[in-house]
């Protein structure tokens, strides 16, 4: 059974805009699924169709197998996490936590268990009786989290939650909602624009772009095996080349014949390479390219440097060196099995 | 020369700053102490002059009146309809409040969160009431009531008073609505809240202030009117200042008019500052989401 479902939704908003187009999506249960895109692909809108907040134009949800579609939010079995936090700021901490319990008639004991528990949890005991006003945006972001959680909801819906944190904290938040997940074993639907965080907390990435689902897989799946330009481009970098196919392992390109050792799709306008796939220190054999450098960024852990051929401008690749003891040009190797095609148009 | 401008700007304030820092504060302490002649000196000639005895007057050259007595105080009160006065005038005023709120919170709501063609016209046509003359309004309204066959004076006056006021509140009332933040609207909604809770929990925080601020001002502005309280409710229902106006003009009595004056000032200033206090304990912490 899955937790959640969307079952061919579309959303058009009144202005004629359409934000979403016919959106398949199983969950399951206590599965941590995230939806990755720019802004504007639709997938908040997708979250608060999720939520309740929004009703499909068609399509339906389905929670644990039976339709929710037209169930408002305060009906469903869901609690949102929002980019805002949306603490109420005349309320305690622990006000906040109690909020959604009080409201859904959980006695009193039961409501201190929770509280107390999921104080302990976020690490706010000391926190218990200030106003969110009075709190970091770490600890409003944790606030929001343990007041979602005490509804003992089977899936918590993220809206960019860590959009509002610097960097570190960002990270540590990230690893708290995952810990907090694997112990209360809920679902968890994370709308993100970050493509680092997407990678790092997912079982499975949604990746979306105008309103449509460009790939679905596990992050190693997206990010190594990208069906489209657009997934490809999104996550990590990529470099994308036209090409032609000469044979089913040899095509075409700017770069020169390459070896390929996936099947070209008779689909495919590109293929696509990432950075760190180039091998240096070799220079016999297939495969090999030699091109000027046009430009040079030391990153620290590796040199950015980027080629441009004709036809193929601004290629980026790793040298796993510092800047200085690169030459002119770059003399590299790109494995068969790292070349793949995918579908789609470069934005 | 973009340089030493930068320096300049960057090294000078030093000194200045604390130059500038006494300037603040002196004319800040003259600037108070005109505000409080201003507003005490009228005050206080108003206290004086209920006290003047008629036996001796207050006459030039004198700067205090010569002796005081509360016999003023006495005759308005025993002489003139102020009892009833005032009994109609803190009767009116609250109904008039209150009920100016709830005619305007629907409106307000409206105008602050939804969008539709012709807003800013709307907008506009509920301000009409502020230019239309006191006096005009209240000739051609007593004609309509008769019309209308409704000669309840209070009924009457409430209903103008309504009209009148509208403006106040559902500009007051709007900027209140613009308040409610939709994210806090949601998070009740998603955490299983009743409408009833979605509005003590997401609207009411951001509703008081304004809610509070606009019953005191339609109040104090129903307490004070006089044109259409007098033309509708006169002779039968009279208002206080109705009778502080019947001390106008040819029947000049300033004593009398200074006690009417105080009975009619000194309750609203009470009553601003209890509501000013309590305004500012409503929300502690209404704004602001901390980085």
């Amino acid at each position: 059974m899955t937790a959640l479902r969307s079952i061919d939704v579309s959303k058009v908003f009144e202005d004629g805009f359409t934000a979403l187009a016919d959106i398949n999506l199983s969950v399951d249960p206590g599965e941590f699924v995230t939806l990755l895109g720019p802004s504007g692909c639709g997938k908040t809108t997708l979250l608060k169709i999720f939520a309740g907040f929004y009703a499909p134009t068609t399509g339906r949800v389905e929670q644990n197998g039976a339709d929710v579609t037209s169930a408002p939010p305060e009906k469903r079995d869901t609690a949102m996490c929002f980019q805002s936090y949306a603490l109420f700021p005349h309320l305690t901490v622990a006000e906040n936590i109690e909020f959604g319990p009080k409201q859904n008639r959980v006695d009193r004991d039961e409501r201190l268990d929770r509280l107390n528990e999921l104080l302990r949890q976020v690490d706010l005991e000391r926190h218990r009786e200030k106003l969110p006003n009075k709190l970091s945006g770490g600890q409003q972001q944790r606030v929001a989290l343990a007041r979602a959680l005490a509804m003992r909801p089977s899936v918590v819906l993220f809206d960019e939650p860590l959009s509002n944190l610097d960097a570190k904290l960002r990270e540590q938040v990230r690893r708290e909602i995952r810990g907090l997940q694997r112990k209360f074993g809920f679902t968890a639907i994370y709308v993100t624009h970050d493509q680092s965080e997407a990678l790092a907390m997912s079982d499975r990435v949604v990746v979306m772009s105008g309103g449509k689902v460009e790939q679905i897989g596990a992050p190693e799946e997206v990010y190594q095996r990208p069906e489209t330009a657009f997934v490809a481009d999104f996550i990590g970098s990529a470099n994308l080349l036209p090409f032609d196919r000469v044979d089913d392992h040899v095509v075409e390109t700017p770069l020169g014949r390459l070896t390929v050792s996936n099947r070209p799709d008779p689909n495919a306008r590109f293929i696509c390479w990432r950075p760190e796939d180039a091998e240096f220190g070799v220079s016999e054999g297939g495969n090999i390219v030699t091109s000027d450098i046009s430009e040079r960024a030391y990153q620290g852990a590796y040199t950015d440097l980027h080629i441009s051929v004709a036809g193929a401008p601004d290629q980026r690749l790793h040298w796993p060196g510092g800047a200085s003891c690169v030459g002119q040009s770059a003399t590299f190797r790109l494995p068969p099995e790292r070349i793949r095609f995918v579908r789609g148009e470069i934005a | 020369m973009v340089s030493l401008a930068d320096s300049g700007a960057t090294v000078a304030p030093k000194k200045p700053t604390r130059r500038a820092g006494a300037l603040n504060r002196f004319l800040m302490i003259v600037l108070m102490t005109i505000v409080a002649i201003w507003l005490i000196v009228p005050f206080s000639m108003a206290v004086l002059w209920s006290l003047v005895d008629p036996e001796t007057g207050w006459n030039y050259p004198d700067l205090l009146p010569p002796s005081l007595t509360h016999l003023r105080w006495v005759e308005v009160w025993t002489t003139t309809a102020l009892p009833q006065a005032i009994a109609n005038s803190y009767m009116l005023a609250p109904t008039v409040a209150v009920v100016t709120l709830i005619l305007a919170s629907p409106t307000a709501y409206c105008f602050a969160r939804y969008d539709f063609a012709g807003k800013g016209l709307a907008q506009l046509a509920t301000l009409l009431p502020l230019v239309v003359p006191g006096f005009v309004l209240a000739i051609f309204f007593s004609s309509l009531i008769f019309s209308l066959g409704i000669y309840s004076r209070f009924l009457s006056i409430l209903m103008a008073h309504c009209v009148l006021f509208l403006p106040y509140a559902i500009r007051i009332m709007t900027v209140s609505f613009g308040q409610v933040r939709q994210d806090l609207i949601d998070a009740a909604r998603d955490l299983g809240a009743s409408p009833l809770a979605v509005f003590r929990a997401a609207y009411m925080p951001a509703l008081l202030p304004g809610i509070l601020a606009s019953l005191i001002i339609v109040f104090i502005q129903s307490i004070e009117e006089f044109a259409i309280a007098f033309i509708v409710g006169a002779p039968n229902f009279t208002t206080i200042p109705s009778i502080l106006y019947s001390y106008l003009g040819y029947n000049f009595i300033r004593p009398n008019a200074a006690v009417v004056s105080l009975i009619l000032v000194v309750p609203n200033v009470l009553l601003m500052l209890g509501l000013e206090r309590l305004l500012k304990s409503a929300n502690p912490a209404q704004t602001g989401v901390k980085g």
